[in-house]
């Protein structure tokens, strides 16, 4: 593999204490997953999926706007064809965020390739992506970031499943608005200057005008190409790997 | 009343393809060099994409979601903390169905 990565292949590594330091860093993170998964539980459980096949869901896909996405499907007989479509167009941004960490990931081993990927998600790949490009190489963070976040994650379905219904109304407590306040604090996260916010801004105008018209799921990957088009066009001042 | 093998079987099929997924984008790579362009269409995607999904869900929602996305945003402007950002969007939209309705 001789490709032009800015990582010299010797100076990254997959070790305990990168484990420990991306659970440590996700875990106060992990505290705002935990609505979420809550909403998350209670919202299979309406649709009609029973206590195990939730938590299940939760513990071995593990990626919360897909597992939302699909209970829209689930219906009898569930339709896979359009299920396998909206979970890989909901989930095309783990694509894009394991080719952005690939050349911090790709010269590891290929045994700690795979678990570094395993709990790819948005918030441990933010946290992991800061530090290598500050120099800390350490791609056990995101690993760790991720174990954090899933234990999290299935902790709080099983709450949502076993106890969501004595809460009530989810809306009362603001939990509906988790993902979109998430998401949306994390994209403004990712704009460090005014030419980058150009393509986030046409990427929201594909999503909408094209929300009527595509089948479930795929205005975002529209949009997501045209931001990316965009990018190109108005690509944010380059900035300096120390 | 899905059947549970089918079920189980479905819950299976979307366990593999997002793993796919994250797998893939750094699997791909091995194959391709990492161009400047490459990499500012690859930012502006990874940015486009949450981005889209919150417009969507914003027009999939009232006017109370809007504005706690709109808190959330500026919030993060404000003090570069995702963490706050989320609580100030969950205690906005708390607020709103507490006393608007």
């Amino acid at each position: 593999m001789d490709d032009v990565s800015p990582a010299p292949k010797a100076s990254v590594s997959f070790t305990a204490r990168g484990i420990a330091r991306g659970g440590q860093r996700l875990l106060p993170l992990s505290v705002f997953v935990f609505p979420f998964g809550v909403a998350y539980g209670v919202a299979a459980i309406e649709t009609g999926l029973t206590a195990d096949q939730a938590l299940i869901m939760s513990l071995i896909v593990f990626a919360g706007a897909a597992q939302f996405a699909v209970l829209d499907l689930w219906q009898s007989p569930l339709p896979f064809v359009s299920m396998a479509l909206v979970m890989f167009a909901v989930n095309a941004r783990h694509f894009i965020l394991g080719a952005a960490i690939s050349p911090y990931v790709n010269p590891l081993p290929a045994r700690h390739w795979f678990w570094s990927l395993v709990l790819l998600t948005d918030l441990n790949f933010a946290d992991t992506y800061k530090s290598v490009n500050e120099g800390r190489r350490d791609l056990g963070q995101l690993f760790g970031g991720g174990l954090a976040l899933w234990a999290v994650w299935a902790l709080a379905t099983a709450v949502g499943v076993f106890a969501g219904a004595l809460l009530g109304e989810l809306e009362r407590y603001g939990v509906d608005v988790v993902m979109a306040g998430a998401f949306a604090a994390l994209s403004v996260g990712m704009i460090p200057n005014l030419r980058a916010a150009v393509p986030v801004a046409v990427a929201c105008v594909v999503a909408v005008i094209t929300l009527p018209v595509l089948p479930t799921g795929w205005n975002i990957i529209a949009a997501a190409l045209a931001g990316g088009a965009a990018g190109l066009v108005f690509p944010a001042q380059p900035k300096q790997v120390p | 009343m899905v059947d549970p093998q089918t079920a189980y079987l479905a819950i299976a099929m979307m366990a593999i393809v997002t793993l796919l997924t994250r797998l893939g984008g750094a699997y791909v790579m091995r194959f391709v060099t990492v161009s400047p362009r490459v990499t500012s269409f690859l930012e502006a995607m990874s940015a486009s994409v949450l981005a889209a999904i919150v417009a969507t869900f914003v027009v999939n929602n009232g006017t109370r979601e809007a504005a706690a996305v709109a808190v959330a945003v500026v919030v993060m402007l404000a003090t570069r903390s995702a963490v706050a950002a989320m609580v100030a969007a969950m205690a906005f939209a708390a607020a709103w169905t507490a006393f608007i309705g």
